[in-house]
């Protein structure tokens, strides 16, 4: 069983090495096998999950080198954690993966043809560099395995061609600056200390206190933020985000969304909290405190750019970007509440924009609905997409018993604790906003009678409603089941020195 | 003032790799090509290669391979770290160059897409050729 990080690992791995030889002859194969292993993988993290909490956390130790329990020899060997907050996003990752393969089917891109092996490749390989970025315990690890998922996420946006290709080539240009960012922060990080082991780092910080106001890790812990900030799309560095969701293939735009900003901040929230511990400073600087300020500026002028725009993908992308900052600003509130809260908000944030990207999918799918005018078309379909689109808009406001809610509350919580009364009003403006936005869409969808009254109701798509169902119940069941979940983050947050 | 720039001076690297960095960033933004666009991005990455190159070089050291008396097996081995240099760096190195090579085979390929899709290179006419 202690294998169980790298067989979790490598279930999508090979698959998507095995794919193009299996699928190039008989690519009707493909998609079954992808479900098969990413539903496998699925099986395999909760399995990891129960172990990790009721056995304790394990490090990996590859080719059995000596690792950061062997400190303080010198970890010379790559190490991947397997602590709980790992294990916690692993089963996020790869139950929404499953969802969203799920959804992805009758949506797959038409002009495929015979690169549909390819395709599957892509997904399975974004799969697998998530993962190896959330198991990743050695700083340039992160950031080989950010470039394995984010190459993927490139050749995935542009795989429909036409206007995606251009939001994809915008895409890899920010994004590989981005990587180009936190390689520089690795290199700083290693030119001081010596060591790309996460653990090392930490203990090097904790002996040398002159090492945290050095040069060198002020330098690179800015430079890695700022890489962390363009992957994670941080306002002002989310140019990329808006394009690429927008003009992504609708069985792309989910899993994108749901996972690849979501991963980068938790790969942030690794180094930030186990490499160089909460009470950092960036020169005078207070970094949480910075942190928090980015956060707030991020969820308030994110919800306003999602109030303004009329294309229901881009509007759903800018609330992404909102939401980030609401996460940020949960993390950086420096005690175990806010940690809790922005934790738990970022599992409930990724269900419910993979949820969202959902219904956007199914929309245009049925009723060619890509723009909120067009919204009230929705009408003439099952009543599953409306039901979902009303239990996600009651989670991103915040209204129990959503998991939005109690992520919010938690948020909240920390900030007063912090006596942090800005952070405080930035997530209520933004939750007021997020109401503004949604407020647009269900006064189209209910008050406005539809086009033509007298046709048939189109039938919603069994793999819409299997998906849009299973996040809305994922949602409800977040916040019913808050106070386990939130338990487990705040001990996470005790380990983690809040 | 003159400390400060004979500080700077001894460490001539850094400033080649800023000089370097800047000017790929600059690249990318200034230029609408598309292909430039790409060097611009191929500058900042082979800079910051560069710099981890050069901060693991060290004078009077030779590859990190046990030489001499150094080879045979002892009980007490007596090596000096400073007669070999480095090795890790340079594995690094490696591997962010085969990233870098992976993400310029994506970039080409998007690149050529949109050539075939709209028949330019340059970032105003196939945004004009979008609308």
């Amino acid at each position: 069983m202690s294998h169980l990080p790298v067989i979790i690992f490598l279930i999508p791995f090979l698959s998507a090495i095995s794919m193009p030889l299996v699928g190039l002859k008989r690519p009707r194969w493909c998609r079954p096998m992808t479900m098969v292993s990413v539903f496998a993988m699925s099986v395999a993290a909760c399995v990891n999950l129960w172990l990790v909490l009721n056995h304790g956390e394990t490090r990996y130790a590859f080719g059995g080198w000596p690792i950061s329990t062997a400190l303080p020899d010198p970890p010379l060997g790559i190490e991947w954690v397997n602590d709980a907050l790992a294990s916690v996003m692993l089963v996020t990752l790869s139950c929404l993966a499953s969802v969203c393969l799920v959804f992805g089917g009758p949506v797959t891109p038409q002009s495929l043809g015979r690169r549909t092996a390819l395709y599957y490749t892509l997904i399975l390989l974004l799969i697998s560099g998530l993962t190896g970025i959330v198991f990743a315990g050695d700083i340039f690890n992160v950031f080989v395995f950010l470039e394995v998922a984010s190459l993927s996420a490139y050749a995935l946006v542009g795989v429909s061609g036409g206007r995606a290709l251009v939001a994809s080539f915008r895409y890899l240009i920010l994004g590989t600056l981005g990587a180009s960012f936190y390689l520089l922060g690795v290199v700083f990080f290693y030119a001081a200390t010596g060591t790309l082991n996460m653990a090392d780092l930490a203990q090097q910080m904790a002996d040398k206190p002159e090492l945290l106001t050095s040069k060198a890790v002020i330098g690179g812990s800015t430079f890695m933020f700022i890489g962390f900030g363009i992957k994670m799309a941080l306002f002002p560095l989310h140019g990329w985000l808006p394009d690429a969701y927008t003009h992504a293939p609708d069985a792309i735009s989910p899993l994108l969304a749901g996972l690849m900003t979501k991963v980068a901040l938790y790969a942030w929230v690794r180094v930030m909290f186990w490499v160089l511990g909460a009470r950092a400073d960036l020169s005078q600087v207070h970094l949480l405190t910075l942190l928090g300020a980015l956060g707030s500026v991020a969820a308030v002028v994110g919800a306003l750019m999602a109030l303004g725009q009329q294309n229901l993908k881009r509007m759903f992308a800018f609330s992404g970007v909102s939401h980030i900052g609401l996460i940020l600003i949960g993390v950086s509130q420096g005690n175990a509440a806010g940690f809790a809260g922005g934790m738990f908000y970022l599992i409930n944030d990724a269900v419910t924009q993979a949820a969202m990207f959902f219904i956007a999918g199914a929309a245009v799918y049925h009723h060619g609905a890509r723009t909120v005018d067009e919204i009230a078309k929705l009408r003439q379909g099952s009543r599953w997409l409306t039901g979902g689109l009303i239990i996600l808009a009651l989670s991103m406001i915040g209204i129990p018993p959503t998991g939005g809610f109690f992520g919010k509350w938690h948020i909240i919580l920390g900030a007063m604790e912090a006596g942090n009364y800005f952070a405080v009003a930035a997530v209520i403006v933004s939750s007021l906003l997020t109401m503004a936005y949604f407020q647009r869409l269900f006064v189209r969808l209910f008050s406005e009678q539809p086009a033509s009254p007298g046709e048939p109701r189109v039938e919603t798509h069994l793999a819409f409603r299997a998906s849009v169902g299973v996040a809305s119940a994922g949602i409800l069941v977040l916040g019913l089941c808050s106070d386990p979940i939130v338990k487990v983050f705040r001990s996470i947050a005790a380990s983690a020195g809040l | 003032m003159i400390e400060h720039i004979v500080a700077w001076l001894e460490r001539p690297n850094f400033i080649a790799f800023v000089i370097f960095f800047l000017w790929g960033i600059f690249i990318m933004v200034a230029h609408a090509n598309l292909v430039k666009k790409l060097i611009g991005m191929y500058l900042v990455q082979a800079s910051v290669i560069f710099l981890l190159v050069t901060i693991s070089a060290k004078s009077q050291a030779t590859v990190p391979i046990l030489q001499g008396t150094d080879a045979v097996q002892s009980e007490s081995p007596t090596i000096d770290p400073d007669q070999y240099s480095n090795p890790l760096p340079h594995v690094l190195t490696l591997t962010a160059i085969v990233v870098q090579v992976a993400t310029l085979g994506v970039s080409l390929a998007l690149v050529t897409a949109i050539y075939r899709e709209y028949g330019s290179l340059d970032e105003d006419e196939v945004l004009q050729r979008i609308e």
